[in-house]
């Protein structure tokens, strides 16, 4: 049980994919201009993940090392266009705020990473949970970074208006100058969160 | 050496076959649901631009366009009781973040009817203004991007800055979305002049 609990929180803060692994940056700085894209983006990415990492990992013992990396693009590939289609049909108002970023999340490092390092090698039931893992630690970044740019960029936070009516919106954070702004900010929040967690495990361990 | 090639490659051809069975199934269940979605998002914008339209008839390859930058991919007749009271204009141009398209109506006293933006991938916040139903370019009279070129003759300048007010920092997708509202105008303009009278 304590095994599986420190694969799901490493992805987190202490493995974060992307403040701490620095991997799938792009998509990060993209999509987070609306906490709404943020999440749909975070959802999306964390089914792609979950439902690769377990296939892989099923069918880990069949998988010929010399042909493994196209055999993980054809089953991430085969997961995000279903999550496009699905996304289209019943989600057609996200779907299209978030235009090409779906069909990106094919090449988005994150899951190609954790594919190679961590199913390809560990059992079904510890690659749904570290996925699960790394997909919420990429979504709460998302969201986090998202809510600090639409509040400060537009005035809103999931569209609800927040900031007073004669708030002057400050585009640049809604440019991408102002989301690499935001992320280095995220980075050094989590180092900080880090320092404190190890901390705390730390001397959980000697007691 | 042979054979193991041999190998990798079923393998993976299995594993491509997997997955086309899998895509080809998921498509299946949401193919008809996308296309409904598409075609009544379509009719609802057809009925939005002509609201005393009673029936609409798609043209085929009846308007080209003459400018370099916009393309011209639909284009509908609007009547009512068999007469002509307009055409509806599919136009697409590069934006800033990729092609936008936009549908444009056009009545027969050469009147922009209406113009919506149908597809935009520019910049949240920015270029995507242009399809916020609350983000006006003018405040007090609540007008927002496209609702600005209703009421606009064909044959007005269309010129960003001047007399089309464009979305502040995002003069590239103004230009883009201008520009197809002026071709569409254009050519409708002259089509219904040598078609507008017949029923």
């Amino acid at each position: 049980m304590k095994r599986i609990l420190t694969i799901f929180t490493k992805g987190l803060i202490i493995e974060n994919p992307l403040l701490m692994l620095m991997i799938g940056l792009c998509s990060s700085v993209a999509v987070t201009s609306s906490v709404s894209n943020g999440i749909g983006m975070g959802l999306a990415m964390t089914f792609v993940i979950t439902f690769a990492e377990l296939v892989i990992s099923l069918f880990r013992k069949l998988i010929p090392n010399d042909a493994r990396i196209p055999i993980f693009i054809i089953v991430i590939a085969a997961f995000t266009t279903m999550v496009d289609l699905s996304m289209q049909a019943y989600f057609p108002a996200l779907s299209k705020s978030m235009g090409v970023f779906i069909p990106l999340i094919v090449v988005n490092c994150i899951i190609m990473g954790r594919v190679e390092a961590f199913a390809s090698k560990e059992k079904p039931l510890d690659a749904v949970i570290d996925a699960l893992g790394m997909g919420l630690g990429y979504t709460w970044v998302l969201m986090g970074i998202a809510a600090v740019r639409e509040l400060f960029g537009n005035g809103t936070i999931l569209g609800l208006r927040i900031m007073p009516e004669t708030y002057q919106p400050i585009l640049f954070f809604i440019l991408p100058p102002g989301g690499f702004m935001v992320f280095a900010l995220f980075i050094s929040f989590n180092l900080w969160l880090k320092k404190r967690v190890e901390a705390v495990s730390t001397v959980r361990e000697a007691a | 050496m042979k054979k193991e090639i041999l190998g990798l490659g079923i393998t993976l051809c299995l594993f491509a076959v997997g997955a086309c069975v899998a895509l080809s199934l998921v498509y299946t269940v949401t193919g008809p649901t996308i296309a409904g979605l598409e075609q009544a998002q379509l009719e609802a914008t057809l009925k939005d631009l002509f609201p005393e339209a009673d029936g609409f008839e798609e043209l085929v390859g009846v308007i080209k366009s003459e400018s370099p930058s916009v393309d011209i991919q639909n284009t509908w007749k609007a009547t009512r009781d068999r007469a002509v009271i307009g055409l509806a204009v599919k136009g697409s141009a590069s934006s800033y973040g990729g092609d936008a398209a936009m549908l444009v109506g056009v009545g027969i006293d050469k009147k922009i009817v209406g113009a919506r933006v149908v597809s935009l991938s520019d910049t949240p916040g920015l270029g995507a203004n242009a399809s916020n139903l609350t983000y006006f370019v003018d405040k007090q009279s609540k007008t927002t991007f496209p609702g600005q070129f209703s009421g606009k003759a064909v044959l007005d300048p269309f010129e960003v800055k001047n007399d089309v007010i464009a979305i502040s920092a995002s003069t590239i997708t103004s230009k883009a979305l201008t520009s197809i509202v002026k071709e569409a105008g254009l050519r409708s303009a002259s089509w219904l002049d040598s078609n507008g009278g017949a029923k």
